[in-house]
């Protein structure tokens, strides 16, 4: 579905990413670890048009998002939902919600899938008319998936949403993306430093340290592959 | 009718004027975080258009709809054309580029149609109504303008809160980033609020022009006038620009009126001053905490 191919990214000349490649098969989870600073978010960031890669491309069902604006590339497909949920405060919950499926220009989807969000999501519906800034991390992170899903995204590129949440929320979190690759055919490319988490979830995964991927596994043979475990996970 | 209350209403009258500047100063700070200089300028020079219409077709009307479709198009122009360039570099930038967009209009117009000042018509008397005896210090051209500038706010606010429009326009002037991640076109938005911007600055060029006359820096004086209006009403908020150009315009009347029309201009400068050090977020600024 992704195809991800030697990408190379640096900010001023210091090399953030250096031949990154990756595939995501449809309706798979893939998770990518790596300690700070690995270029996880960079990788996701490249994919969804923020950043300008310096080599290397990005094929999204044989179609090339490498040079295309992030606003062409959500409309092509692929959601990316950024570090902290990247909700804006000043809107309301509702409004944010809204404004993910504006470009479809489909005012009777737009109330379906809110209905859609506000049932998969009970807090959500009951603060929607409140502004964005009164959620708790965990509802902003299901505000920040909900609107994902809003877009109608097929492959939804997830920067570290259990970053900041009590354990209770990062497993609820992990388990609603789960039941979405279920229920919605979505597919997932999952960045997270809680490497655990996303293994419990994820069929593949891919290690990446100081902008190169130095592994790639079936999520379950990681598990249990202590050296490198410790060697770049830390634990 | 007792000098108070004429004082009053003819505030009430010219800080509409001042408020429909200072809603083009805000448009443009909430799409592009730029305090436009140039926008007195730009008013001029879409005056001096609507003159030349006027002057052509013997309808006051035509030129009033030729300077604000000529709004539209040069607030376009300069966001695209200019100020695109800039908008990433530091703020200071973008500043003095409005500044020398200022310096280019007020020396291009009158390259265009000369420098001497001349008439410009009102659609309506500019003279007090009597109503059987008494004056009523407000002309009809008075009661115009507060109504089209009414009706100028009224319009935005629909836009903003009720229209998807305006949430993809608030959308992109709160977090440019996040709103193109949701398929939101900024850059569209962003010349379209320049667009709207300079179409608010034309209709108050339109309106300061039969009293104050049409020359190449007419609307000097507005703009610091709706400058201090805009940071008076916290530079973000349209309502704070109706509020805050009501105010300068009831303090310049009350000033111009008991201590002489000399002082008017200090005695802004001394509320704009007095704003920035006791309040200088402004009055209307949104409780929410703002990223920068």
């Amino acid at each position: 579905m992704l195809e991800v191919e030697e990408l190379s990214v640096s900010y001023g000349g210091v090399a953030a990413l250096d031949g990154v490649s990756l595939r995501i098969p449809n309706n798979g989870i893939t998770a990518v670890l790596g300690p700070n600073g690995a270029g996880k978010s960079t990788l996701l960031r490249t994919i969804a048009g923020l950043v300008r890669p310096r080599a290397g491309r990005v094929l999204y069902r044989d179609r090339l998002l490498t040079g295309m604006s992030p606003e062409a590339i959500v409309r092509a497909g692929v959601s990316l939902v950024p570090e902290g949920g990247g909700i804006i405060r000043e809107l309301t919950v509702e409004e944010n919600l809204r404004l993910a499926h504006l470009w479809r220009r489909d005012p009777a989807d737009l109330r379906k899938a809110l209905d859609e969000v506000f049932a998969l999501f009970p807090p959500l519906a009951a603060r929607r008319h409140l502004p964005a800034n009164s959620l708790s991390g965990g509802e902003r992170q299901m505000l920040a998936v909900g609107r994902a899903l809003m877009s109608r995204a097929e492959l939804l590129l997830l920067d570290e949403p259990s970053l900041g949440l009590a354990p209770k929320l990062v497993s609820l979190i992990m388990r609603t993306v789960r039941d979405l690759r279920a229920t919605r055919g979505l597919s997932v490319l999952l960045v997270e430093q809680n490497a655990r988490s996303a293994l419990s979830i994820a069929d593949e995964a891919l290690l990446l340290s100081s902008g190169r991927a130095v592994a790639s596994r079936r999520a379950g043979e990681l598990v249990h592959e202590e050296e490198l475990w410790h060697a770049y996970l830390g634990y | 009718m007792s000098y108070f209350v004429v004082l009053t209403l003819t505030g009430v009258a010219a800080g509409m004027i001042y408020a429909a500047l200072a809603l083009a100063l805000v448009l443009i700070w909430r799409a592009t975080r730029v305090v436009n200089f140039s926008q007195g300028a730009m008013a001029m020079a879409t005056t001096y258009i609507a003159l030349a219409v006027i002057q052509a077709t013997g309808n006051y009307w035509f030129g009033f709809i030729a300077a604000l479709a000529a709004g539209l198009a040069m607030g376009a122009v300069a966001e695209r054309a200019i100020v695109r360039w800039v908008e990433k570099g530091p703020p200071l930038n973008a500043v003095i580029v409005t500044l020398g967009l200022l310096l280019v209009l007020e020396a291009v117009v009158p390259m265009i149609w000369g420098a001497q000042i001349r008439a410009f018509p009102a659609p309506f008397s500019i003279a007090a109504t009597q109503v059987g005896s008494t004056f009523i210090a407000l002309s009809p051209f008075n009661i115009f303008t507060i109504a089209v500038v009414l009706l100028v706010m009224v319009a935005l606010l629909v836009l903003f809160r009720f229209t998807s429009l305006g949430l993809r326009m608030r959308a992109a002037a709160f977090a440019p980033e996040i709103a193109r991640l949701l398929g939101v076109r900024v850059g569209r938005l962003l010349t379209f609020g320049w667009s709207l911007a300079t179409m608010a600055g034309a209709l108050a060029g339109l309106l300061v022009a039969p009293t104050l006359l049409l020359y190449p820096n007419n609307m000097d004086a507005v703009l610091v006038y709706g400058f201090t209006a805009a940071v008076l009403g916290g530079l973000d908020s349209p309502v704070g620009a109706l509020v805050g150009g009501l105010s300068i315009g009831l303090a310049l009347s009350y000033i111009g009126g008991y201590f002489g029309g000399d002082l008017e201009t200090a005695g802004v400068l001394v509320i704009l001053i007095a704003i920035l050090m006791v309040r200088p977020q402004g009055l209307f600024v949104h409780a929410a905490e703002r990223r920068v």
